[in-house]
């Protein structure tokens, strides 16, 4: 007798009900706090049962730091294609790579706000991962900037400084505009660097 | 409720001496700076402040309570010492007078790492009323910068999410180098964040030419 509908693969299932949970923590982190959010919380706003979560993930804080990582994964291959695919100078490779950033922040506003946000105040070990993905934008910013005569803290200020202003935007509930702070956040960031001598970029890119 | 006597603000270490609250403030401030926040206790404070637990609360509600307290008074703190600094040097060159306030300021952190921790470091990390305190306590610091910058090179206005991006930048580098343990280094970075804050208006080759003078 034919199934009144087709199963779909077990793994397919397991793998979208992972994902909706995973939003829906970056979602209620981002209205109300990681704190704030109960393990019912996410399994209502996910449509999973309790058990699922509890298969999948260890608690709150492992659901949490498991959706980081993904939002980050997500967030560092788009900025690194973005560069890739862009010939031609390193101005262009960095105004792309931060135009694929923006992007990333207007099209998943809770997440920016979990990754960018909260997860400063949620629990130690998300705040360390916050710092360690800053220190990797710094990275990458620094290996397509050209070298050359300056402070060698200009790529961290940098950063800080557009995280900034993304911060704000994401709190004013603008986060689905960040695509329009790209000419001013393009000329921020390229500015130190006018004027100085035109050398090859630094390093290769590390894979 | 009386108003706030003027002068109140800040919090010189001789008010420090003198006031119950003010002591618990003091206490909860090097305690986080000693311990972080998740393990800073009510205990902990009254034991650095030499108050006891009940007479922590007649002051205080909760830790998160003494905490925003302690926090605006970091603020004011700070606050005091980058207006004095550009008050005092009201008739220099704008970019001067940036260099001056960010002296005073930088100074101000190193000798009192543990005002630097919660100002720049705890605000971010404590939780969401915390959170907008340090994003307000930052976006007040602008005007100083901007006030009597001149017009960017070419003559266009440096747009305001410029402005925004140098303090909030300088804040975020600030406390990145307190909470690897560097506080003590901070004037090293004078230079540096001198050059950031002036390339907007004046353009990098001409921030570069000023901090090299300096």
């Amino acid at each position: 007798m034919k199934p009144s509908r087709p199963e779909l693969p077990r793994e397919f299932v397991a793998v979208h009900k992972r994902r909706r949970m995973i939003d829906a923590i970056a979602e209620l982190s981002a209205e109300q706090g990681y704190e704030a959010t109960k393990i019912a919380d996410i399994v209502r706003r996910a449509g999973v049962a309790r058990k699922t979560l509890y298969d999948n993930f260890d608690g709150k804080e492992d659901l949490f730091l498991a959706a980081f990582d993904l939002y980050l994964g997500e967030v560092r291959k788009e900025v690194e294609d973005a560069c890739d695919a862009t010939g031609g100078a390193w101005q262009q490779r960095i105004e792309s790579g931060l135009a694929a950033f923006l992007r990333c922040v207007a099209e998943r506003p809770a997440a920016a706000r979990m990754c960018m946000i909260e997860a400063l105040s949620a629990t130690p070990a998300a705040s360390t991962r916050y710092d360690a993905a800053v220190r990797e934008f710094v990275e990458m910013l620094k290996q397509n900037a050209p070298a050359g005569a300056l402070p060698e803290t200009i790529e961290e200020t940098l950063v800080g400084g557009v995280s900034w202003i993304l911060n704000q935007q994401i709190r004013r509930g603008e986060a689905t505009r960040a695509a329009d702070l790209l000419p001013e956040l393009s000329e921020f960031i390229l500015s130190p660097y006018h004027g100085v001598e035109n050398s090859p970029v630094k390093a290769g890119r590390r894979k | 409720m009386d108003r706030l006597p003027r002068g109140r603000h800040g919090l010189s270490p001789e008010f420090v001496a003198q006031n119950q609250r003010e002591r618990l403030i003091a206490g909860l401030t090097s305690a986080l700076y000693e311990v972080g926040y998740q393990k800073t206790t009510v205990s902990l404070i009254g034991q650095r402040a030499a108050v006891s637990k009940s007479d922590f609360y007649k002051h205080f509600e909760s830790k998160d309570d003494c905490f925003v307290a302690a926090y605006d008074a970091a603020i004011d703190r700070i606050r005091e010492c980058v207006v004095a600094a550009c008050d005092q040097h009201e008739d220099e060159e704008w970019a001067e007078r940036v260099r001056d306030a960010i002296v005073s300021l930088v100074t101000l952190l190193q000798k009192d790492p543990a005002l630097a921790g919660i100002a720049l470091v705890e605000g971010l990390r404590a939780g969401r009323g915390v959170y907008d305190r340090y994003q307000a306590a930052v976006e007040s610091f602008i005007p100083y910068l901007h006030r009597g910058a001149p017009p960017a090179p070419d003559g266009v206005a440096v747009p305001e999410a410029t402005d925004e991006a140098v303090v909030g930048g300088i804040a975020s580098l600030l406390g990145r180098r307190v909470l690897a343990g560097e506080a003590e280094q901070l004037e090293q970075l004078v230079p540096a964040v001198l050059e950031f804050a002036l390339t907007p208006y004046l353009g990098s080759a001409e921030a570069r030419r000023i901090v090299s003078a300096g």
